[in-house]
C-alpha cells in the first residue's frame, strides 16, 4: 500500500480540524421561526361544491349577505367575506349558497351546551360567582393551530352531535339553570352570528345577560348590531403581530383591533385574552406595543388575561409558556398603564386577584372558582370608593 | 467461509458491497429513529420509513438494470457511488432536522400525507442509491468475470447488513449519538472505497481528495450534532439518546420540561395534572399503604407524599428517564420511595406485592407499547394485583366541552373493557378523562373527602366543582356506547380508533392512500413473472412476518425499542444462511420453491397457534428462531428463482426489484392496514393466503 506524502497529510488534517469551525460558522445564524418555519397563512378557504342540497328545517337565511350576479352570494359576517357560488360552503363551514341565498347552518343546532362559572370565560369584571349558561355550535372562522375545542370549531355542523334548541328555548333553560347570563363560547360565535343574535335578543327581553366569548374577527355592521344585545364580551387578542396571526390562528390582526374599538366605542364591558405561546407570542416588546396600542386605543379600564398555553391540537410540540413570563407580562402591562392585568390558566396564582387600582387593597381574591375575600360594595372599591370598571351585582358574593 | 474473497480482483467490491450493507442498516435504524423524534412516533411511521426504503430501493435498482448496456460499468464509478453513500446519511439526518422546521410550523405536528411526503422525499437519494449500488456492484464484477453469480452478491449484501444491524444494537445504540454512529459505520465504506480506488489504479491525488472529502463531511456531522438539536425555546439544558429513546430537558427561563422522542412530556409548573392523578384516585381511599406509580408526571410524589404512604414503587421503563427527572427535581425522592425501572406491565405480572392503588400516567395508546396498558389482559393482571378496595386510575385525552366520535369510540371502547373487570367504572370529565376502577363503590365528592382527610390541594379543591359538575359526569356517562368493542392485546381496537383520530384531526382520511397503493401494486403484479411474484410474495412474507413479530414482542414484552435492532439483525441474519444453502445445492428449483412456500405457511399457521395459546409465555429466543427460520427459508427462495429466471443482470434487477417492492407491500399491508383492522392473527392469515396463491402458481407451472 502507498504511503501517502508529507503534503497530503497536512491537507488532509488540516481539512478534518477545520471542520468545527466550519460548523459554528454555518451554525452562528440566529434563527427566527415566524419567519422561516412552514406555511405563513393558514387562513381557511371556502369548500367548494360542499353545501347541502337544500337547507334543512332549522337553517337561517343570513343576516348580512350581498347577492351578486349568477346567484353567486358575499357573506357580510366576518372579514373574509367569502364569495360563494351555489353548493359552496364558507371558510367558517357554517354558512352555504343554496340556490342564491345564503343560509346559516347551525341556526337552533348547538353541539354543546354547559352551566360554567362565568370566571371561566374567563370575565373576572363581570357579575362574579354566577353561573353562565355555555353553548356553541360547529365551525370558526379561524384555524388555530392550538385551538382547545378542535373537534367543534374545525367540523361542519352535521359532523357533530347536534341539539335542537331555537333561541326561545335556550332562554328558558338558562333561566331554569339559574345562570344570570348567556355565553355564546368554545367554538366561535361569529359563525353562527344569527342564532346568538336571536338568543341575545330574547334574552335581554327576559332580563339574562349574553356573553360573547370570541376572536373578535367580526365586520362592523354586524357588530355594530351585535352590540345593541349583548352585555359583556371577552375577546381574545391572539398576539399583536398580523403575521403571527397569519401563521397560528389563519387571521388579520387589523379586524380585531377594530373590534375592541367598536366595542368600547359601544360601551360594552370586555376583557381581552392573550394567550401567550412560547416562541410566539412571548416577546416583551410585542406585549409593549399591544399595551400601548389598548392604553391609546381603549384606555386603561378593560382587564387584559395573560393566558399560559399549553401543548393543544397541532401545536403539541411547543411546552408550556413559564409561569414568571405571565408575571412579567402582567407587571409590564400594569407598568404600561393598564389597571387590570391577570394572569390565567395557573391555579390560584396572585396574579388572578383584583387589586384597587387607586388605593392597590386586594378587592377579590379568586381560588379557582371560589371567591374568599371580596371587598367590593356595589362597583366602588369598600376602601376608597373608588369605581371599579366592570358589570358588578349590588348583591352578596358568597364567600 | 463462502469463498467469496478469495479472488483478488473481487474483493475490493465484495468489501464495498459488505460495507454498504453495514452503512444501509446502520443508517435505516437511525433514520427510523430520527423520524420518530421528529414525527409522530408511532409504528406507522416506522412502516412508512420501511416502505419508503424499500420501494426506492427496488427504483434504484431498476434504474440499475435501465442502465445496463448503455455504458460499462466501472470500478470508479462504484467508488464515487460508494463515496456519494458514505457521505448522505450524515446529509439525510441533518437535512430531516433542518428541514422539519423550515417545511412545517415549527412546534406543529404534522399530518399522515405530509409526514409520507417527507420521509419519501428524504430518504430518496440515500435509498435509490443503495438499491442502485447493489446490482451495480454486480455489473462490476461481471465486466471482468461475466459468470460471476448474482446469488454471491445477495450473500455478500446480506453479510453486511448482519454486520451493520449488529453493530448498531449491540454497539452504536448503547454508546454514540446518532451522527458518531454515522461516522463509525460508514467508515468502513471509506476504507472499502479507498482501497477499491487503490486497486482500480485511479490517480492517487483523486483517491485522497475524494475520501478526504467525504471523512470531512463525516467528521463535519459530528460536530453540527448538538447545533442541529438547539432548540428555539429556552436552551437545551441536557440531552440524550437513551437505548429507548431521545431524551430532552428544555429550559425556558425558570420552567424545565422533559421532553421525550420531541414531544413536551411534562414541566415541574404543573402542579393540577399531578394533582387530579393523585388525589382523584387515593381521596377514595380511607389508608393507602402501598401505591404503585407506572410512570411519572412532574410533582406527583409531593401530592403523594400528603398520605404518608408505606411504600411508592415508581416504574420507570427507562432508567435515564428516572436519573434525569430526580436530577433536575422534576420529580421529588420521598419517604417509603422505591424506583424499579423495568416495563411496567411486566412487572405487574410477576410481582407477587399487593396494592392500595396503582396510578398509570401514560400517553394516548398511539402505539403498540401503550396499547398494552389498556387492554383486557391488562386490567385482569391489574385487579389481581390489588388490594381489597383498592384502585386503579388512568386518564386518557378527551373531554372538555365536546367529545368527538373517534374520542367517544375510545372512552367507550376503554370504558367497555374496564367494567370487565371491576365492579365500579367512574369517568370524570375535563380535558383529560379520569379513569377511576375499583371492586369497592367510588365517589365524586372528591374534594369533600380531602377535606375529611386534611389535605390540602392547590387546583382540585378550588376548580373542581367548577369543572366537574354532576351535568357534565351525567353527560359523559350517557356518551358511553355499551355496544363498542372491548380492546384486547390480539385485537388491538383502539390502535385502530386512534389511527382513525389523527387522520381526523388533519381531516384527512387513510383511504385515499390504500387505494393508490392498491392500484399501483395491481398494476406491477400484472406485469411480472410468476417467479417474481414468488420473491415479490417472499419479501413480502419476510418483511411482514418481521412487522408481526415486532408487534407480537411489543405486544407481549412491551420494550421493542430495546430489541428492535435485534429482530431486525436476525432478520438479516436468517438470509445469509439459506442464500447460501439455496445457492450450494441443487434439486428441482420449481419443486424446491413450492416446498418452501409450504415450509412458510406451515410456520406461520404454528406462530398463529403460538399467538393464541402461549402468546405471554413465548420466550424472546423463541421468536428470535422464528424470525431465523422464516428469513433463511426467504433467503433460501431467492438463488432458487435467480436460477430459474437465468441469472442475467436483467434478471437479477427484476429478481431484487420483487423482493424489495413485495417487502415494502407487506410492511404497509400487515402495519397500516391488516393489524390496526383485524389484529394480529387476521394479518398472519393474510400472509398465509398470499403464500398460497404463491405455492399455487408455482405447483400449476410445475
Amino acid at each position: 500500500m502507498k504511503i501517502i506524502n508529507r503534503r497530503q497529510f497536512i491537507y488532509c488534517s488540516a481539512l478534518i480540524l477545520s471542520t468545527p469551525v466550519l460548523s459554528l460558522a454555518v451554525g452562528s445564524s440566529d434563527d427566527k421561526k415566524d419567519d422561516i418555519s412552514g406555511q405563513d397563512d393558514i387562513r381557511g378557504k371556502i369548500f367548494k361544491g360542499d353545501a347541502p342540497d337544500k337547507p334543512s328545517k332549522w337553517s337561517h337565511e343570513g343576516f348580512l349577505y350581498t347577492k351578486l350576479n349568477d346567484r353567486k352570494v358575499v357573506c357580510g359576517i366576518c372579514p373574509h367575506r367569502c364569495v360563494l357560488s351555489p353548493g359552496d360552503r364558507s371558510a367558517c363551514r357554517s354558512k352555504a349558497n343554496i340556490d342564491g341565498i345564503l343560509y346559516s347552518l347551525s341556526y337552533g343546532n348547538p353541539c354543546s351546551i354547559n352551566i360554567d362559572p362565568v370566571e371561566k370565560k374567563p370575565l373576572f369584571h363581570f357579575k362574579p360567582q354566577t353561573k353562565s349558561f355555555s353553548l356553541a355550535a360547529a365551525g370558526c372562522n379561524f384555524r388555530c393551530l392550538n385551538c382547545q375545542n378542535w373537534e367543534i370549531s374545525q367540523a361542519k355542523p352535521g359532523e357533530v352531535r347536534q341539539s335542537e334548541l331555537f333561541p326561545e328555548d335556550v332562554v328558558i333553560a338558562a333561566l331554569k339553570s339559574g345562570s344570570e347570563s348567556i355565553s355564546c363560547t368554545y367554538s366561535e360565535p361569529i359563525s353562527y352570528f344569527e342564532y346568538m343574535i336571536d338568543i341575545a335578543r330574547l334574552a335581554k327581553e327576559k332580563g339574562l345577560s349574553t356573553l360573547w366569548i370570541s376572536n373578535g374577527y367580526i365586520n362592523k355592521e354586524p357588530l355594530i348590531e351585535l352590540c345593541r344585545y349583548i352585555d359583556g364580551a371577552n375577546v381574545n387578542l391572539k398576539s399583536f403581530s398580523d403575521k403571527i396571526y397569519k401563521k397560528l390562528n389563519g387571521g388579520r390582526l387589523e379586524p380585531v383591533l377594530n373590534t375592541f374599538k367598536i366595542l368600547n366605542d359601544k360601551g360594552i364591558h370586555f376583557e381581552m385574552t392573550n394567550l401567550v405561546v412560547p416562541g410566539y407570542v412571548d416577546d416583551p416588546e410585542m406585549v409593549k406595543r399591544m399595551c400601548e396600542w389598548i392604553l391609546n386605543n381603549l384606555g386603561p379600564d378593560h382587564p387584559l388575561h395573560f393566558l399560559r398555553f399549553f401543548p393543544q391540537y397541532k401545536l403539541d410540540r411547543l411546552p408550556p409558556t413559564p409561569v414568571s413570563t405571565l408575571e412579567n407580562f402582567r407587571s409590564l402591562a400594569m407598568k404600561e398603564g393598564i389597571r387590570y392585568a391577570y394572569v390565567g390558566n395557573v391555579p390560584n396564582h396572585e396574579g388572578m386577584n383584583t387589586f384597587c387600582h387607586n388605593c392597590k387593597k386586594l378587592l377579590i381574591e379568586r381560588k379557582g372558582y371560589l371567591v374568599p375575600v371580596y371587598n367590593l360594595a356595589g362597583n366602588r372599591c369598600k376602601f376608597c370608593n373608588t369605581v371599579i370598571p366592570g358589570v358588578w351585582e349590588n348583591r352578596k358574593i358568597k364567600t | 467461509m463462502f469463498n467469496l474473497l478469495k479472488r483478488k480482483n473481487e474483493n475490493p467490491v465484495l468489501l464495498v458491497v459488505i460495507a454498504t450493507g453495514i452503512s444501509s442498516v446502520v443508517t435505516q435504524l437511525l433514520t427510523i429513529r430520527e423520524f420518530l423524534v421528529q414525527f409522530h412516533g408511532n409504528e406507522f411511521v416506522i412502516a412508512l420509513i420501511l416502505f419508503s426504503w424499500l420501494v426506492q430501493g427496488g427504483i434504484g435498482t431498476l434504474i440499475s438494470r435501465l442502465l445496463t448496456g448503455k455504458s460499462s460499468p466501472s470500478a470508479n464509478f462504484l467508488g464515487l457511488l460508494s463515496l456519494a453513500l458514505a457521505v448522505l446519511p450524515v446529509l439525510q439526518i441533518l437535512l430531516i432536522r433542518e428541514l422539519r422546521d423550515t417545511l412545517f410550523i415549527h412546534g406543529s405536528s404534522v399530518g399522515f400525507y405530509p409526514t409520507f411526503a417527507f420521509i419519501f422525499l428524504t430518504t430518496a437519494p440515500y435509498a435509490l442509491l443503495i438499491g442502485f449500488v447493489l446490482p451495480y456492484s454486480l455489473f462490476v464484477l461481471r465486466y471482468t468475470n461475466p459468470g460471476y453469480p448474482g446469488t454471491y452478491i445477495y450473500i455478500t449484501d446480506s453479510l453486511g447488513d448482519v454486520a451493520g444491524g449488529a453493530l448498531f444494537s449491540f454497539f452504536l445504540l448503547y454508546f454514540f449519538s446518532p451522527l458518531q454512529s454515522v461516522f463509525i459505520a460508514n467508515m468502513f465504506l471509506l476504507a472499502a472505497t479507498y482501497a477499491l480506488f487503490k486497486h482500480s489504479g485511479l490517480r492517487h491525488s483523486l483517491t485522497i481528495t475524494g475520501t478526504g472529502i467525504a471523512l470531512l463531511i463525516l467528521v463535519s456531522g459530528i460536530f453540527f450534532e448538538q447545533k442541529s438539536l438547539h432548540p428555539l425555546e429556552g436552551k437545551l439544558a441536557y440531552y440524550k439518546e437513551s437505548r429507548y429513546g431521545r431524551i430532552e430537558v428544555l429550559q425556558d427561563r425558570e420552567q424545565l420540561t422533559l421532553i421525550g422522542d420531541g414531544v413536551p412530556l411534562f414541566s415541574n409548573q404543573n402542579t393540577s395534572n399531578a394533582e387530579e392523578t393523585v388525589h382523584y384516585a387515593l381521596a377514595q381511599i380511607s389508608d393507602p399503604k402501598h401505591i404503585l406509580v407506572i410512570s411519572a408526571e412532574g410533582g406527583i410524589m409531593e401530592e403523594l407524599d400528603k398520605y404518608h404512604p408505606e411504600t411508592v414503587d415508581y416504574i420507570e421503563l427507562d432508567p435515564d428517564v428516572s436519573e434525569v427527572l430526580f436530577r433536575f427535581g422534576l420529580i421529588k425522592k420521598i419517604k417509603g420511595l422505591n424506583v424499579i425501572n423495568q416495563d411496567g406491565r411486566a412487572y405487574l405480572a410477576n410481582t407477587e406485592k399487593n396494592y392500595d392503588a396503582i396510578i398509570l400516567n401514560l400517553p394516548e395508546p398511539e402505539t403498540y407499547q401503550i396499547n398494552r396498558f389498556y387492554t383486557d389482559s391488562f386490567y385482569d393482571i391489574a385487579k389481581k394485583r390489588l388490594s381489597s378496595g383498592g384502585i386503579l386510575s388512568f386518564s386518557m385525552e378527551g373531554y372538555d366541552n365536546y367529545l368527538a366520535e373517534p374520542q367517544r369510540q375510545k372512552i367507550s371502547s376503554v370504558h367497555n373493557t374496564l367494567s370487565r373487570h371491576f365492579k365500579n367504572v367512574l369517568l370524570l370529565p375535563g380535558q383529560n378523562i379520569y379513569f377511576l376502577a375499583s371492586q369497592s363503590p367510588l365517589s365524586t365528592n372528591i374534594p369533600d373527602f380531602l377535606s375529611l382527610k386534611g389535605i390540602s390541594t392547590s387546583y382540585v379543591s378550588s376548580y373542581y366543582y367548577g369543572n366537574i359538575t354532576d351535568d357534565r359526569i351525567n353527560h359523559l356517562k350517557e356518551l358511553i356506547d355499551k355496544s363498542t368493542q372491548i380492546n384486547t392485546d390480539i385485537y388491538p381496537n383502539l390502535i385502530r380508533i386512534m389511527f382513525m383520530q389523527w387522520f381526523a384531526k388533519f381531516s384527512t382520511s387513510p383511504f385515499v392512500f390504500i387505494v393508490i397503493l392498491s392500484m399501483l401494486s395491481l398494476t406491477y403484479l400484472f406485469f411480472i413473472r410468476k417467479e417474481e411474484f414468488v420473491l415479490f410474495s417472499t419479501g413480502c412474507m419476510a418483511m411482514g412476518t418481521e412487522i408481526l413479530i415486532i408487534f407480537a414482542f411489543q405486544i407481549f414484552y412491551g420494550y421493542i425499542y430495546l430489541k428492535i435492532g435485534l429482530i431486525i439483525t436476525v432478520f438479516l441474519a436468517g438470509l445469509l444462511p439459506g442464500a447460501w444453502i439455496g445457492n450450494r445445492y441443487g434439486g428441482n428449483k420449481k419443486i424446491l420453491l413450492v416446498i418452501t412456500d409450504a415450509i412458510l405457511i406451515l410456520l406461520t399457521g404454528i406462530l398463529i397457534t403460538a399467538f393464541k395459546q402461549t402468546g405471554y409465555s413465548i420466550p424472546l429466543s423463541a421468536f428470535l428462531l422464528y424470525g431465523f427460520i422464516v428469513s433463511m427459508i426467504c433467503g433460501y427462495q431467492f438463488p432458487k428463482a435467480l436460477k430459474l429466471t437465468g441469472d442475467s443482470n436483467s434478471a437479477v434487477t427484476k429478481l431484487f426489484s420483487a423482493d424489495l417492492i413485495g417487502a415494502a407491500a407487506g410492511t404497509l399491508l400487515i402495519s397500516v392496514v391488516v393489524i390496526p383492522y383485524f389484529g394480529i392473527i387476521m394479518a398472519a392469515i393474510c400472509l398465509i393466503g398470499l403464500k398460497l396463491i404463491s405455492l399455487i402458481i408455482m405447483a400449476i407451472k410445475s
